[in-house]
């Protein structure tokens, strides 16, 4: 991972200047932006893991200050059993901890080896991509407090064990479902060893003995699978006869039982057909089939729990004298609780001390300050910007202004519009058609020549084994998938392609999407009052004041600084008396919009001013996405005369402003009810429902957690070519879906009349079965070796 | 047939040590973390004390 120069060599942050930082390394200084990321390097020198620098594909989380203060208050909670884990035999316990920070297989190494060596601690595993580190620990030898300590120690944050029963469970269903595939998978191995013989048999002749040994041994294997894999359908379907709404699983449970049930009937009587391949065969691919969705499933519930990650865990509580740090979930409405600047919200509630600026950018989606003083409310997981304050508790948990918008988050995903893919209504109907047809053919095959009845039958069976039909469309998903894999393009949802090629309109968040995201200083008077500035504006975390900071590189930072909320921050520069911050509060002549005032006590105030730039690659994309014959949209929280400016630079004419979570989820169902198919590009919170509910959606890589799961495709980078790249893949993948589909629809229309009127052997049916498979599967890796067209053309 | 039989003996058999290996393999959570699997080959110097 290349660090730029003057760039923490722990988390790749600019280093302020005036730091002087460094860890030793192979005896070479390397420099760090703190104190925290400082003890990180060192602790991982130290105890050997250097190795970890030259195998992460990620930097380094920025270790957080008060790392005393965090274990302190982890170790409040030692004494509680409920948050040990799971109780192992001889009192060992599994512990999974949702661990932020955890970016690639380096950290992952890296807490492994790091865990392991702590006394009591039996063994560690880390899961990348869902972030759990899973502990197997002895109580007796060790504490709680000491594993997370472990993990802060290398930066890493652990968030308390509340959620980890539910995950637990996940997990175990997820090796359940593996198990049914794998001896599904195995079983469809043997038996499909002995269908061979029992089809060369059938062809060059076999004797009667030998003939109903394989039969005899495919029944054998056939039976457990039947029984181990196949048993879910069976349950599916008596729960959803029970329930009087007929499921996939009927007629699934149905195919399975009848040829089974047909095989044994056929095989006891003595005449040897059977078709237990077929049977495992379909067990195997439908488990597959199951497997995958239980696994989109699971990621989906995961988008509940990035939710709850955004509000704190722990609170500062007001006893009397005392202040304690809990569990923000012990909170109760009523209590007092302190929320330093940099922190967010624990909980609902009213200032009833101090005055601050708080960054809402989670409800609003747009990066800036609002003044909030005593009386005023504020909303848990939004962040205190300047000034501590105490807060007396008036919702919390569950009752939270964020809670309520993850379950608006769930309800979106549940009244998604099901975007059906063509197989999982299309492949029962053929089998249950299928099926039928054997048994027309079996039937008829009695008036005509009973002794070929059966012959018949099973060419109907094998020549129509809905493989050519069932890949047709998963081969074409997997490779271009994978081809999206290859472009930085990752899709979240099974259906997600599909819902692509559908789409006709493109709606854009602004801000972070559209535009960088954070504010660019413009303009400023000169390079004197903007070295000037800049030594106010680097104490402050107000969101033009790190753009003034940002542009004016390292440099030095004013004394005896105060900030005041909602209006600006005042200091000694160069041994005069300045302020930055509203025109009202330096006293100029403000015109409004984005600018910041700055000016020395007695001098006429400057003016700095402000954009969120236009990414570079915007108005090409518009302009290809028009071309494909897409309609574009823009929609954002921000005010109107911002989003016209930005609508315009990109070449957008439609365009909403102010919109609210609720009105960009509202507005897209309006879309959706007027006939559109809507593509939704955001990366904020408040467009976390809209994403959601879109028809199709995408995210960008660096997305807060809440909106990246609740989309159908995550691009990675930034670029927002990645938009159009996409939409040119699912059309091209549409292409040769409907190719394969076509191809394996006349490849039956063909093969099973053949078979049924009885000029097929079994033999020649499995030949043209295979060869079928092979030319949909070709045809889809067609996608992989395909050219996009450049972003340029 | 008697080779059938033998044949068939030691399919079962090795298909039976396949699927041990593959619950053995499941139990111990190596498919929980796929990413992190793949990436550990590069890792090529001996694991830690």
């Amino acid at each position: 991972m290349g660090i730029a120069e003057n760039a923490c060599f722990h988390c790749g942050e600019p280093i302020s200047a005036g730091t002087a930082l460094y860890v030793q390394r192979d005896g070479q200084q390397r420099a760090v932006c703190c104190a925290g990321c400082q003890a990180v390097a060192e602790l991982i020198f130290r105890s050997g893991l250097g190795r970890y620098y030259q195998f992460r594909q990620e930097l380094g989380r920025k270790a957080e200050a008060g790392l005393a203060h965090a274990i302190a208050a982890w170790e409040g909670c030692d004494a509680r059993e409920s948050l040990w884990g799971a109780e192992l035999a001889d009192g060992r316990r599994e512990l999974l901890l949702q661990t932020e920070g955890i970016r690639c297989a380096a950290c992952a190494w890296l807490i492994r080896s790091h865990l392991e060596k702590l006394p009591g601690v039996q063994s560690t595993q880390v899961d990348t991509a869902t972030g759990y580190t899973r502990i197997i620990w002895q109580p007796k030898e060790t504490r709680l407090s000491r594993l997370a300590a472990g993990l802060m120690e290398l930066g890493y944050k652990p968030h308390l064990p509340l959620a980890g029963a539910e995950e637990q469970g996940r997990q175990e269903e997820r090796r359940e479902s593996m198990k049914r595939v794998g001896v599904a998978g195995l079983g469809m191995m043997q038996v499909m060893m002995y269908a061979v013989g029992l089809y060369a048999g059938d062809a060059f002749g076999i004797a009667v003995a030998e003939r109903s040994f394989l039969a005899w041994v495919s029944l054998a294997v056939t039976l457990p699978v039947l029984l181990y894999s196949g048993r879910v359908f069976f349950e599916g379907a008596w729960r959803s006869l029970r329930a009087r709404r007929p499921g996939m699983d009927v007629p699934v449970a149905l195919a399975i039982a009848l040829a089974f049930l047909a095989s044994c009937y056929h095989f006891f009587r003595g005449d040897g057909e059977v078709w237990f391949d077929s049977v495992v065969m379909f067990i195997f691919f439908l488990s597959l089939g199951r497997h995958m969705e239980m696994m989109l499933r699971h990621r989906n519930l995961q988008a509940g729990a990035a939710l709850a990650r955004l509000l704190p865990e722990w609170a500062e509580r007001i006893r009397g004298e005392r202040r304690e740090t809990v569990p923000a979930g012990d909170l109760e409405s009523g209590d007092r609780v302190v929320v330093r600047a940099g922190e967010s919200f624990p909980a609902d509630g009213h200032i009833c001390a101090g005055a601050t600026e708080v960054d809402e950018a989670l409800l609003t989606g747009e990066s800036r300050a609002v003044a909030r003083v005593a009386g005023d409310l504020v909303i848990a997981g939004t962040i205190n910007l300047s000034q501590p304050v105490e807060v007396e508790v008036t919702a919390c948990g569950q009752d939270t202004a964020v809670s309520s918008m993850g379950r608006l988050l769930l309800r979106a995903q549940a009244t998604r519009p099901a975007t059906h893919s063509l197989p999982a209504w299309l492949v029962p109907a053929f089998i249950v058609s299928v099926l039928l047809i054997a048994a027309a053919t079996w039937l008829g095959w009695q008036y005509v020549d009973p002794s070929r009845a059966f012959s018949a039958m099973l060419a109907v069976l094998v020549v129509s084994c809905p493989c050519a039909l069932s890949l047709a469309l998963p081969v074409v998903h997997a490779a271009a998938s994978r081809r999206l894999l290859d472009e930085g393009i990752l899709l979240t949802r099974g259906d997600a392609l599909h819902a692509l090629n559908e789409v006709d309109t493109v709606v854009f968040d602004k801000t972070g999407t559209l535009t960088l995201g954070e504010p660019v200083l413009t303009g400023h008077p000169s390079a004197d009052a903007l070295a000037h500035a800049a030594m106010l504006a680097r104490a402050s975390r107000h969101p033009f004041s790190r753009a003034i900071a940002r542009a004016a590189g390292s440099g030095p930072v004013a004394s005896t600084i105060i900030e005041h909320p909602g209006e600006g921050v005042s200091g000694v520069v160069d041994g005069r008396e300045a302020r930055l911050g509203s025109a009202a509060y330096v006293g100029a002549a403000g015109q409004g919009g984005s600018e910041l005032w700055f000016a020395f006590a007695g001098d006429a105030p400057v003016a700095f001013h402000f954009e969120d730039a236009l990414r570079p690659e915007a108005k090409e994309t518009i302009a290809r996405l028009r071309k494909m014959g897409l309609s574009v949209e823009l929609l954002s929280g921000d005010s109107s005369e911002r989003v016209a400016i930005a609508a315009a630079a990109a070449g957008i004419d439609a365009w909403r402003a102010a919109a609210t979570p609720v009105s960009k989820a509202q507005r897209l169902s309006e879309l959706e009810k007027a006939g559109r198919k809507v593509l939704m590009v955001g990366d904020g919170l408040n467009d976390a429902a809209a994403l959601a509910g879109a028809h199709a959606s995408l995210a960008p890589g660096g997305a807060v957690d809440v909106s990246r799961l609740a989309s159908d495709c995550v691009y990675s980078g930034d670029s927002l070519k990645s938009v159009a790249l996409i939409i040119e893949v699912a059309r091209a993948a549409r292409r040769r879906m409907r190719e394969n589909f076509a191809f394996a629809a006349l490849y039956n229309l063909i093969a099973v009349p053949v078979a049924v009127v009885g000029w097929a052997t079994p033999m020649v049916a499995a030949a043209a079965m295979s060869l079928s498979s092979a030319i949909v599967t070709l045809n889809a890796l067609r996608l992989s070796i395909m050219k996009l067209e450049d972003g340029a053309s | 047939m008697t080779v059938l039989v033998w044949m068939m003996a030691a399919a079962l058999l090795l298909a039976g040590v396949a699927l041990g290996a593959f619950i053995w393999s499941l139990r111990t959570g190596q498919y929980d973390d796929p990413a992190g699997s793949a990436a550990r080959i590069l890792d090529d110097q001996p694991p830690l004390p």
